[in-house]
């Protein structure tokens, strides 16, 4: 006679409460995915079949020619975010994780600037293009140009930046710290050899974010770089800068099937453009981290 | 030099002429000495009113129950508590007869001079050779192709090199825990340091491994003064020449070590080493 009963109630109501919590898990994936693969689905659907190579050669023609000014000026957009807000936001998020002075309680004495990157980050983007355009456009003259268009872009996306740069390094294991000092480093010296460099995929992580947001914003770049149908200038200032959002936009708006055809065009080659920039990051951050202890 | 100049020598350049023969002549013959010593965190007081002095050349184990103050004690004394929040001392640290929190001691230069082994084995993510030189890069002792034989020489005196010569380049994390700590120690040697303090460098170690590394410490006396905080009181024998016992905060006997083991005075201490305690 067997003692053990084949199975206990127990073990049957935990394996369901698995069960249940892993459908779960699934739900919430598809419910992200669905929605992302709809998109990017549809709009290659969209584009690829009135797709035209010169597209990326030819200069726009407001409702009709190529996208080859907005590829540039969202290129430069985003190279303009990138050091920026990426100088900026990862040194918050040092100052943040690894500077600011603990408090008597042990906490970071941050405070301050976590409010201020809060509220900032509680902004909807079209507030902080009107701010651009009343201050940096009309109140100091700049008019629509590219230097006001990536400070806005870059106050938005300095948050991200500067909270994923804050958690990366909260995951870094204490004995680096603790070894780096051990051995005589200096603090910065550490910090850039040791400490942040085994935080960088979660510092790339943020970025990238902070530059596919930046990229995919159209609102406050109404208000502070304008529109332009040809090649950004090299001057930062009085000169409007074309992006790939404002056709996206102002040619779905459109009447005509014409136009149509360069709105899909344009939210083609962008997310073409994150997804490259996703691939990129990856490999690069593969490369630095081949020596991370979870890469053994 | 003739025979005559050669008897008129003074005592003073005697002294100097062996100066070149024994980098230590001169020196005071403690190299670390502990005065009046006393550690709050707070309002709490981990260590109170201990005087010791750690003699050149030697290994000092560092034993007692667990909370005794001994972690408190080996980390002051490269001065990694002095950022902890209410982190205070009373009392000296003389490293060579200065004071390590005298003004003129430059912070960076100490940690130099004085090392650390952790009890988790602590490698940097980054290559096994740039761990190895991770500290002399960043002191600037060596550059370039020296690096190169910096790395090779500190891995054959861990033992290591045999081991490592063909994955110099490979991610440390791939070495066992054993290995992973004496690359450590590779590390803490390349920078030349003249005192080591090690928190229970082999407590996440195995057997095998741990006879390795404390077969590795009896090589590295007397050019390098250890201070060891052991648990395993079988390894304060088999590698220590003094004992020191810590109980509740305070320094309740040291001694040579087989005196301290043998004979205890304190009957705290004979407890502790009878494995009566903690
Ligand atoms: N950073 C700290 N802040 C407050 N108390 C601490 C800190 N570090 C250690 N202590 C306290 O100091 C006492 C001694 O700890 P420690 O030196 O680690 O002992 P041991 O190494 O002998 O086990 C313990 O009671 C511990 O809680
Ligand atoms: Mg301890």
């Amino acid at each position: 006679m067997s003692v053990v009963p084949a199975s206990y109630p127990s073990t049957r109501w935990r394996r369901a409460k698995v069960g249940l919590f892993r459908a779960f898990t699934i739900l919430a994936l598809a419910f992200v995915i669905g929605p992302a693969l709809w998109i990017i689905g549809g709009v290659v659907v969209k584009a690829v079949p009135g797709w035209r190579w010169n597209v990326l050669t030819t200069l726009s023609q407001g409702t009709s020619g190529g996208l080859e000014n907005a590829i540039v000026g969202t290129l430069l957009l985003m190279l303009g975010v990138t050091v920026v807000a990426g100088s900026i936001g990862i040194l918050t998020g040092i100052y943040l994780a690894e500077i600011a002075p603990p408090t008597r309680r042990g906490r970071s004495s941050g405070a301050v600037v976590r409010v201020v990157i809060d509220v900032l980050s509680g902004f909807p983007s079209i507030v902080l293009g009107y701010v651009g355009y009343v201050a940096l456009v009309v109140g100091l003259h700049w008019g629509y140009s590219f230097l006001p268009a990536v400070l806005i872009l870059s106050l938005m996306v300095i948050p991200y930046i500067a909270k994923a740069t804050e958690s990366a390094l909260h995951q870094v294991p204490t004995s680096y710290r603790e070894g780096a000092e051990a051995l005589g480093m200096s603090l910065g010296y550490g910090l850039r050899k040791v400490v942040v460099r085994s935080a960088l995929p979660g510092i790339v992580t943020g970025l990238l974010l902070a530059l596919a947001i930046a990229g995919g914003e159209t609102a406050p770049l109404l208000y502070t770089a304008g529109a332009s149908n040809t090649l950004p200038s090299i001057a930062p200032l009085h000169h409007p800068v074309a992006y790939l959002t404002y056709y996206v936009w102002t040619d779905w708006n459109q009447p005509m099937a014409s136009a149509h055809v360069v709105s899909y065009d344009a939210s083609l080659i962008l997310i073409v453009m994150v997804l490259t920039l996703l691939v990129v990051s990856r490999v690069i951050v593969a490369r630095t981290q081949r020596h991370s202890e979870s890469a053994r | 030099m003739d025979e005559v100049t050669r008897q008129k020598a003074t005592p003073n350049e005697v002294d100097r002429a062996l100066a070149h023969l024994d980098p230590d002549a001169g020196r005071p013959s403690n190299v670390v000495d502990v005065r009046n010593l006393s550690l709050h965190f707070g309002a709490k007081t981990v260590i109170s009113d201990v005087t010791i002095p750690f003699e050149r050349g030697t290994i000092t184990a560092l034993i007692g129950p667990t909370g005794s103050g001994k972690s408190t004690f080996l980390r002051t004394l490269n001065r990694m508590n002095d950022r902890v929040v209410g982190f205070r001392h009373e009392g000296e640290v003389l490293l060579d007869d200065e004071s390590i929190w005298s003004s003129s001691q430059d912070l960076l230069t100490l940690r130099r001079r004085v090392g650390m082994l952790f009890q988790r084995p602590n490698p940097f993510p980054m290559s096994i050779k740039d761990n190895v030189v991770a500290g002399v890069k960043a002191h600037g002792i060596a550059k370039g192709r020296e690096l190169d034989v910096v790395a090779e020489t500190r891995l054959r005196e861990v033992g290591l090199w045999n081991a490592v010569k063909d994955r110099l380049n490979d991610s440390p994390y791939r070495l066992s825990g054993g290995q992973q700590q004496l690359l450590c120690l590779a590390r803490a040697l390349a920078v030349g340091p003249e005192v080591l303090l090690l928190d229970e460098p082999t407590s996440a170690l195995d057997p095998l491994s741990t006879e390795a590394v404390e077969n590795l410490l009896r090589t590295l006396v007397p050019a390098l003064t250890l201070i060891v905080v052991t648990h395993n009181l079988g390894q304060a024998r088999r590698i220590s020449d003094r004992t020191m016992f810590f109980y509740e905060g305070r320094l309740v006997e040291h001694g040579p070590t087989p005196a301290l083991f043998e004979s205890p005075r304190d009957p705290d201490t004979a407890r502790y080493v009878n494995g009566l305690m903690g």
